[in-house]
C-alpha cells in the first residue's frame, strides 16, 4: 500500500484532501503533518512514498520543505495542493523537484488526472 | 487592482469553491436577489495579499452561517455542534482558496499572508472596495469582498491600467 504525507496548516483542508483521495480511489496508508516543519521531522523519521502538500503554511512553508527534502537528499516524490495555482508559482514548484501542483478548488478528477501517471 | 479583478471573475472563483469544496455540487451559491440583508453577528473570513498589487480577499457572513458552511465541509450531520476551532480553520480555509484564486488573477505576483477569521476585519487606511458581491448561499446572506491597498512603487515600465 502507498503511503502518503499529507501536509496542511488546516485540519480541514487534510481532511478535504484524504477525502478526495478516497474519492479519486486512492486507497492509500496517511499520515497527517500540521505544518512543513512537522513534515520535515515526519520524513526524516520514516519517509514515505509520496508527499502531499500546502504551499502557503506558517513555519516552514511547503516550498521550503521541498528545497530541505532534496538538499538533505530526499527524492520522495512531492506534489503540491495549493490554493495559488499561478504560472510563476507552477514554475518554481518544478524547477524545486514538484511532481505536479493541484490548484484548490481540486476534485478527485483533478487528482487522477495528475497522480495517475506519477504512479505509472 | 479594479482594473484586473472583474465581478464575473470573483463569482466564477467563488461559485468554484463552493461546489468544490463545501457543497460537492453546483448551483447552491448565487447572486443575492434584491437588497442584502443586514448581516446579524456577523463573522469575517480574509486572507491579505502583499507584494506589487496588495489588498484582501473577505467573505462575510452570519455566524449561523459559518457554523453550517464548517458542517458542509466537514461532512457533519446538521446539528452538530461545530467548535469554534473548527469554524475559524473551515471558514478560513474558504477565504484562504477564494484569495489564492484572485491573487492568480493579479498581472503581478506577489505572496499570500494566512488567513483570518474575527468578528470584523482590520480597516486598512486607503483600501479601497474594488469588488463587493452580495451572494446567497442556500438561500443565505454572504458577501465576498476585494479590497485594493495602497500600492508600493511598481517595476519600472509597469502600468495600472
Amino acid at each position: 500500500m502507498i503511503r502518503v504525507l499529507v501536509t496542511d496548516d488546516s485540519r480541514v483542508m487534510r481532511q478535504i484532501v484524504i477525502r478526495t483521495l478516497r474519492q479519486a480511489g486512492y486507497d492509500w496508508d496517511v499520515r497527517e503533518a500540521a505544518d512543513g516543519a512537522e513534515a520535515l521531522e515526519a520524513i526524516r523519521a520514516d519517509e514515505p512514498d509520496v508527499v502531499l502538500s500546502d504551499w502557503n503554511m506558517p513555519n516552514l512553508n511547503g516550498i521550503d520543505l521541498l528545497r530541505s527534502l532534496r538538499a538533505e537528499g530526499f527524492a520522495t516524490p512531492f506534489g503540491f495542493v495549493t490554493s495559488e495555482g499561478s504560472p510563476e508559482m507552477r514554475a518554481q514548484a518544478e524547477a524545486a523537484g514538484a511532481l505536479f501542483l493541484i490548484a484548490k478548488p481540486f476534485t478527485p478528477e483533478a487528482f487522477r488526472e495528475v497522480i495517475d501517471p506519477v504512479l505509472a | 487592482m479594479s482594473t484586473v479583478v472583474e465581478h464575473d471573475q470573483v463569482l466564477a472563483i467563488a461559485q468554484e469553491v463552493f461546489a468544490a469544496m463545501v457543497d460537492g455540487d453546483e448551483g447552491l451559491l448565487q447572486p443575492w436577489p434584491g437588497e442584502l440583508p443586514v448581516i446579524e453577528d456577523a463573522v469575517v473570513a480574509w486572507v491579505d495579499l502583499h507584494g506589487p498589487w496588495p489588498g484582501r480577499a473577505e467573505l462575510r457572513t452570519s455566524g449561523a452561517t459559518a457554523n453550517d458552511l464548517t458542517r458542509a465541509l466537514l461532512s457533519l450531520p446538521d446539528g452538530e455542534v461545530v467548535t469554534s476551532l473548527d469554524l475559524v480553520d473551515a471558514f478560513g480555509e474558504v477565504a484562504n482558496v477564494v484569495g489564492g484564486n484572485v491573487k492568480s488573477l493579479l498581472p503581478l505576483q506577489g505572496s499570500l499572508g494566512l488567513p483570518q477569521v474575527a468578528p470584523s476585519a482590520p480597516a486598512v487606511p486607503g483600501a479601497r472596495l474594488v469588488q463587493e458581491l452580495p451572494l446567497s448561499w442556500r438561500g443565505r446572506p454572504l458577501v465576498v469582498a476585494v479590497w485594493a491597498f495602497a500600492q508600493p512603487a511598481l517595476p519600472e515600465g509597469t502600468r495600472l491600467s
